[in-house]
């Protein structure tokens, strides 16, 4: 089978890591300013990785089950610096819930994120403002480029 | 028992499960997650995976035996079950699923009905391994002792 399997596999891993930018031996990668996180997704399994995964990276992350959740958060006057929303919710659909929280003002960054990808779901949630969207799982390769992006 | 040797059987049968595409490089992902804070995450994710998707397939199971089809709300459940089967990294589990969605979107019945046999069926020898895997590595004594992580 070859090498011994080491719980330590990050991907793409390099040398050193100078600014934490990738995930070498040992450390793992972590935000450098302090960023904040919602997560909107019906599933509580999904809800609960992506919650994780943030979180690891120093995230400052909360979890809602619902779009109207969301917007009630945003309302109520908490600014998160990225928001990941399913497609399709219970009630209030991605789209639709990325819509009235960029109609709040909100500067977020959205990623609109889906189990699985079709284009005209990208296109109803781009045209709502999110700024991408991906198909699950979300992964280290997608989330770690996001945080650079917020932490510059 | 050797803890040192049950360590290398849990690599090993984690090993095997990646190689026979039971599952994916997001599990892999997942174990990532665990650490002193959370040393048990991965076993709870999954638990909690077999227990909601188990109830996602009961309604998946209904809305294809009783009566006329709604393929919209087939559809919406197994977007649900695709998304976490995905995210725990269950690799033939979701790959039935795409295979359902396509039968499902195409509004062919029978597709649906023999696919969903298959996902099932995956679901459930998943879950068979899983178990033993977890039992096996709750054996083996607490993860990350090998990981020497550094915070």
């Amino acid at each position: 089978m070859g090498a011994a399997v080491d719980h330590v596999t990050p991907m793409g891993m390099s040398g050193g890591s100078a600014e934490g930018n990738d995930k070498s031996e040992g450390q793992r990668f972590s935000c450098k300013s302090k960023l904040t996180a919602l997560v909107v997704d019906n599933g509580g399994v999904c809800r609960a990785i992506q919650t994780a995964l943030l979180r690891s990276y120093g995230v400052e992350t909360e979890a809602v089950e619902t779009g109207e959740a969301a917007v009630e958060l945003i309302a109520s006057g908490a600014t998160f610096s990225l928001i990941i929303i399913e497609m399709l919710l219970s009630f209030m659909n991605g789209p639709e819930t990325a819509k009235q929280i960029r109609a709040m003002g909100a500067q977020s960054k959205i990623l609109g994120i889906t189990a699985f990808f079709d284009e005209r779901d990208q296109q109803e949630f781009l045209a709502a403002g999110a700024d991408n969207f991906i198909e699950k799982p979300l992964s280290p390769e997608i989330v770690i480029p996001i945080i650079n992006e917020l932490d510059n | 028992m050797d803890r040192n040797h049950l360590k290398r059987q849990v690599d090993f049968m984690k090993r095997s499960f990646l190689d026979q595409g039971y599952l994916d490089e997001q599990f892999i992902q997942l174990e990532e997650l665990q650490d002193d804070d959370n040393p048990n995450f991965v076993e709870e994710i999954v638990t909690l995976f077999f227990n909601d998707s188990a109830r996602l397939l009961q309604n998946i199971e209904q809305a294809l035996v009783s009566g006329p089809i709604d393929f919209a709300k087939l559809d919406n459940y197994m977007h649900q079950f695709k998304g976490s089967s995905s995210s725990i990294g269950a690799k033939r589990v979701k790959d039935e699923c795409t295979r359902f969605k396509e039968y499902c979107t195409a509004g062919n019945a029978e597709g649906c009905f023999r696919t969903f046999v298959q996902v099932k069926q995956e679901h459930a020898t998943l879950r068979t391994k899983l178990e033993t895997y977890f039992q096996l590595a709750r054996q083996a004594g607490p993860p990350g002792t090998s990981r020497g992580q550094v915070r």
